[in-house]
């Protein structure tokens, strides 16, 4: 049940992040070149969701256990970062959301900033949960 | 202490409220009384049989199907499995791996891990894992 939840958690997130990454690739050619339209083929929605769920395959694999070590927590997280990335850049290619390096290199940026803000955004909330439980903790601690 | 006993109309309405300065072995006892929790456990050492009060346990660890209990001075043995002694020790004592169970009146600080745990240090220094399945239910035992 809890990986069915992380699946679909991820889904969701994932399809979030590139609807959000569509909003804004729209929202520049709008100010830059005025393109006021925006038209998408029939499947451009399915494979959003598509995409958002194969982006949650690795991070329940490789994310959802837990690392005995420091160093490979890092590596885990660097394959993950591969993984999602080559799964989006695989998508979007078989999807037609690019069609040459130049169409390819904003979606490539707004991936690595999604990843960034989804991992310190993390992080902090990882860093208030600590700060949270070690101040009711006090409470409780023996004195000795 | 001024005590005040009120009488309810059913076993749902029970419940005690002690107004307290501070934790003192006294009231340690009467909130142990009303929890209906057991407040010491009989241990081994060195092939003797002690009874261990359970507010001098730190954590208890199972290893190899054997389980044994430390305290500030020392580590026993206890004849009880590790889901045995979770169902006869207090709120206090949280389980934060499979193989074992932490006395939250033990814990100094916690520290956030990206993957999700929690390292804890305990009143004599050393430090624990808390796996991230347990962490929600640390927090809920702490009220946040």
């Amino acid at each position: 049940m809890t990986k069915l939840k992380i699946l679909f958690n991820q889904t969701l997130m994932v399809s979030t992040a590139v609807l959000f990454g569509v909003g804004v690739q729209t929202f520049l050619r709008f100010l830059l070149q005025g393109e006021a339209d925006f038209t998408w083929p029939w499947y451009t929605p399915f494979s959003i969701v598509l995409t958002g769920f194969l982006c949650a395959l690795p991070t329940m694999l490789i994310l959802n256990g837990e690392a005995d070590s420091k160093k490979k927590g890092i590596i885990r997280t660097l394959v993950h970062f591969v993984l999602v990335g080559g799964v989006v850049s695989f998508c979007g290619y078989l999807f037609g959301w690019y069609d040459n390096l130049a169409d390819y290199l904003p979606i490539l940026i707004m991936y690595i900033l999604i990843y960034m803000f989804v991992w310190f955004y993390t992080l902090w909330l990882l860093k208030s949960d600590e700060k949270k439980i070690n101040e009711a903790i006090k409470r409780f601690t023996d004195e000795e | 202490m001024k005590v005040e006993v009120n009488a309810v109309d059913s076993y749902d309405l029970e419940s005690a409220v002690i107004n307290t300065v501070k934790i003192t072995e006294d009231i340690q006892s009467a909130i142990d009384i009303l929890d209906n929790n057991c407040r010491v456990i009989p241990v081994a050492y060195e092939g003797k049989n002690l009874i261990l009060p359970t507010d001098k346990i730190y954590y208890i660890e199972s290893v190899d199907k054997r389980t044994y209990v430390y305290s500030k001075e020392g580590c026993y043995e206890a004849k009880y499995r590790l889901y045995e002694l979770e169902e006869l020790l207090n709120n206090y004592f949280l389980r934060t791996s499979k193989a074992m169970i932490v006395n939250i009146r033990k814990i100094r600080s916690v520290k956030a891990e990206v993957n999700g745990r929690l390292t804890a240090e305990l009143l004599n220094g050393e430090r624990v894992i808390i796996a991230r399945s347990y962490v929600k239910d640390l927090k809920e035992r702490l009220g946040i």
